[in-house]
C-alpha cells in the first residue's frame, strides 16, 4: 500500500485548501484536487477530515461547514480566519522558481519577479536564485515558451521561424501548436506543420520566433508525445569506435546499442531519422568513429568531413 | 481524540481567528486536539512541533513576551499573500511548466510546485497541453536525492555519500553542498569537498546511500561562501578542465540569434559589421569544443586559437580519410 504524507505535508495540504473553499459555491472535487496537487480521493478525504475542524467553542457555527455529494463539495460556513492564500514558503519558491528556469524564464524576468513576490519575507530569493537552477541559462526561450503555450491554450496557429539542423536551413512555416514537451531538459514543440500537412517536431531552442496569426485551428482529439520515431521504425547505422574512444551516452544517442569486440574496439547500432544527423555525430567524433554502413552514412560523413574541411581553408 | 492534521488546522485557525495573542495553555485547553492527559513537557514539545509545522506551511507566527509567558498571533500581512495578476500569455506559459513538471517523477519538487500553484491560483484550470521526462532511466533517484540535497543547500547541513566516478571508481565523500543545477537529463550538486577542502561537482545520479547531518538540525554545519553563484560552475561540457584557453568561435549572419542561446551566458558575445556573432569564451578542453562546433554546427566556425584549429583540421581529415 502506497505510504500517505506525513501530518506536516498534510496539514500543509489542508490549509492551501481552505482559501478555495468559499461560502454558499459548490467545487468540482476534481478541480480542487488540481488546485493542490493530489487526487479527489485524496482531496475528498482531507475535506471530510476539514469538516471536523474549526476555531473554540466548537459550535456548529464555529466549525467549517461542507457537504460533499458525489464528485463535488457544497461550502456552507467556511473556515474563520483564513481566507485568503498564505504567501510562498521557502520549499513553495524553490519548486516554483525550478519549474520557471526549465521554461527559460531567468530569476530576472518579470515572470519570475512577479510570482515570487509573494514569497515569505523568510525567504531570499536571491539565495534560491544561487543555489539552485534547473534549466536554460540567459538568452533562452522563455517569450517564445509563453507564445506559444498561450497559443496551445488558445488553439491559435503561429508562423514560426525555424532553424533545420540537418539542412542549415532557416523556412518560415505556419503550424497549429499541440503540445509541448519536455525530454531531458529540451523542450520542443509538437504541431501540425500546415505546409506538409503533417505532424512535425520542433526544438524550441531552434525556433527563432514565433507570431500568432490571429487564425484559429481545431486541436487533434489525441497528441502522441513521443518527440522521435520508435527506433523499430527508423534504419540503423553501424558505427564502430576505436579501443580508447569514450562512448557517447544514451541521452546525445537515444537507441544506441553497443557491442564490445574483441580487439577492444565498439561497435555502436544506432537508429537514425536522417543522414545528416547521423553523419554530424560520426563527424564530431573527429576519428575516434567510422560510419560502417549503411553507404549513405559512409557517404554523407565523408562529405560533411570535406565540406568542413574546405570552411578551414 | 482528533488526529494530528486535524489538531494542527484547529491550531491555524484559534491564531489566525484570535483577535489578542495566545499563550500555550489557552492553546492547550482550547479543546484543538491536545490529549488531556498529556504531562506540561510533552505537551510543550507538541506544541513546539506543530508550530513548526505550521511555519512550513508559511504561516508567519510572532512570539509576545512578558513576564509570565509568551504569546503567539498570526502577523497576518507577513503570512497572507496578495493576488497575482498574470497576462494571458504568462498564465499559459506557468500552466503549462506546471502541467509537464507536476506529472514528471524526474522533477524533484512536484509537491511543492503543487502547493505554490494552489496558493497562487493557477492551478486547477484546464491548460496547454503539456508533458516531461527530464532526467533519464536514474530519474526517481536521481530526483529524490535531488529533493533532500536542495533541502541541505537551504539548511546547510554536511551532506555523506557513496560515489561511482566515470572510471567506475568508488569512494565515500563527506560534502558542504553549496547549490544544485540541472543539464540535459542530470542533477548535479556542487559542494566543498571536506576530505579534499576543494570545491567539486557530483552527478547526483551517481550519488549512493545520501545520508545528511541530523545533529543540531537547527543550526548549520557550515557557511558558504558569499559569492558562491551556482551559474558560474553549471559550464558548458567544452570548459571543464584544469588548463583555460581563450577560445573564439564565429556564428554565420544567418545563425548568430543563435549564438545567445547556446552561449548560455558564458563568456563574451559581440556582432560583428557582416552580422556574424563572435564569441570569446574559455575552454578547458579543446578537442571537447571541436566536438561542439561540428555537433551544433552547420554555419558555426573556430577562429582560434590555433591548436583548436589544428584540432580540427587533423580530425576532418581523419574522417575523410577513413570514409574515403
Amino acid at each position: 500500500m502506497a505510504k500517505g504524507p506525513d501530518t506536516a505535508t498534510r496539514a500543509r495540504r489542508l490549509l492551501a485548501l481552505l482559501p478555495h473553499l468559499r461560502r454558499n459555491e459548490t467545487i468540482p472535487l476534481a478541480r480542487l484536487a488540481a488546485a493542490v496537487g493530489c487526487t479527489p480521493a485524496e482531496v475528498a478525504a482531507d475535506l471530510t477530515t476539514l469538516t471536523m475542524c474549526g476555531v473554540p467553542p466548537f459550535t456548529p457555527f464555529d466549525m467549517i461547514d461542507l457537504l460533499i455529494e458525489g464528485d463535488s463539495v457544497t461550502v456552507n460556513l467556511e473556515a474563520p480566519g483564513i481566507e485568503r492564500p498564505l504567501r510562498l514558503t521557502i520549499a513553495e519558491a524553490r519548486a516554483l522558481g525550478a519549474a520557471l528556469d526549465a521554461a527559460g524564464f531567468a530569476p530576472r524576468s518579470a515572470l519570475r519577479q512577479k510570482l515570487l513576490a509573494v514569497a515569505a519575507d523568510s525567504v531570499s530569493t536571491d539565495e534560491l536564485e544561487r543555489t539552485v537552477r534547473a534549466g536554460a541559462a540567459p538568452g533562452g526561450i522563455a517569450d517564445l515558451y509563453a507564445t506559444l503555450a498561450a497559443a496551445a491554450d488558445e488553439h491559435e496557429k503561429v508562423l514560426i521561424t525555424y532553424f533545420t539542423g540537418s539542412t542549415g536551413r532557416t523556412s518560415q512555416r505556419v503550424v497549429h501548436p499541440w503540445a509541448l514537451v519536455n525530454r531531458l531538459g529540451t523542450w520542443y514543440l509538437i504541431a501540425l506543420c500546415e505546409g506538409v500537412g503533417e505532424e512535425r517536431v520542433f526544438r524550441l531552442d531552434r525556433i527563432r520566433d514565433a507570431l500568432g496569426t490571429g487564425e484559429p485551428f481545431t486541436p487533434p482529439t489525441m497528441v502522441e508525445y513521443a518527440v522521435t520515431p520508435g527506433p523499430e521504425h527508423l534504419p540503423v547505422a553501424e558505427i564502430r569506435f576505436a579501443p580508447d574512444a569514450v562512448l557517447p551516452d544514451t541521452r546525445s544517442w537515444p537507441g544506441v546499442v553497443f557491442e564490445t569486440l574483441g580487439d577492444g574496439s565498439t561497435i555502436a547500432r544506432m537508429p537514425y531519422q536522417t543522414v545528416s544527423w547521423i553523419a554530424r555525430r560520426v563527424t564530431a567524433r573527429l576519428g575516434e568513429a567510422e560510419a560502417l554502413g549503411p553507404a549513405e552514412v559512409r557517404d554523407a560523413v565523408r562529405t560533411l568531413a570535406e565540406t568542413l574541411l574546405r570552411t578551414l581553408g | 481524540m482528533s488526529d494530528a492534521a486535524e489538531r494542527l488546522v484547529n491550531l491555524a485557525l484559534y491564531l489566525a481567528s484570535s483577535r489578542v495573542p495566545v499563550t500555550a495553555n489557552e492553546c492547550r485547553s482550547a479543546g484543538l486536539g491536545y490529549p488531556d492527559e498529556q504531562d506540561d513537557a510533552t505537551f510543550l514539545r507538541m506544541f513546539e512541533r506543530d508550530k513548526d509545522a505550521l511555519r512550513a506551511a508559511g504561516l508567519v507566527i510572532t512570539v509576545d513576551r512578558d513576564d509570565e509567558a509568551e504569546s503567539y498571533r498570526i502577523d497576518a500581512a507577513a503570512t497572507f499573500a496578495r493576488p497575482v495578476e498574470l497576462a494571458p500569455d504568462e498564465l499559459a506559459a506557468v500552466r503549462a511548466v506546471a502541467a509537464a513538471l507536476s506529472a514528471d517523477p524526474g522533477f524533484p519538487f512536484t509537491d511543492d510546485l503543487a502547493l505554490a500553484l494552489g496558493k497562487l491560483g493557477t492551478a486547477g484550470v484546464a491548460g496547454p497541453l503539456a508533458t516531461a521526462d527530464l532526467p533519464d532511466d536514474t530519474g526517481d533517484a536521481q530526483s529524490h536525492h535531488a529533493r533532500t540535497i536542495a533541502e541541505a543547500v537551504q539548511t546547510r547541513k554536511t551532506l555523506t555519500f557513496g560515489y561511482t566516478n566515470t572510471a567506475g571508481e568508488q569512494k565515500q565523500h563527506t560534502v558542504d553542498p553549496y547549490g544544485v543545477f540541472f543539464r540535459e537529463g542530470n542533477w548535479y550538486l556542487i559542494g566543498c569537498d571536506r576530505d579534499l577542502d576543494a570545491v567539486r561537482t557530483y552527478a547526483i545520479g551517481r550519488v549512493a546511500a545520501l545520508g545528511v547531518n541530523a545533529g543540531r538540525p537547527r543550526t548549520p554545519d557550515f557557511e558558504r561562501p558569499a559569492d558562491f553563484d551556482v551559474t558560474r560552475h553549471e559550464r558548458l561540457p567544452f570548459e571543464y578542465g584544469l588548463e583555460q584557453v581563450a577560445a573564439q568561435v564565429r556564428f554565420e549572419p544567418d545563425v548568430a540569434w543563435r549564438a545567445e542561446r547556446l552561449a548560455r551566458g558564458r563568456g563574451t558575445l559581440r556582432e560583428l559589421a557582416d552580422g556574424s556573432a563572435l564569441w570569446d569564451v574559455e575552454a578547458g578542453d579543446l578537442e571537447r569544443l571541436a566536438t561542439w562546433i561540428i555537433d551544433e554546427g552547420p554555419a558555426i566556425h573556430a577562429v582560434g586559437p590555433p591548436e583548436l584549429v589544428y584540432i580540427l583540421e587533423t580530425g576532418l581529415r581523419a574522417v575523410a580519410d577513413a570514409h574515403g
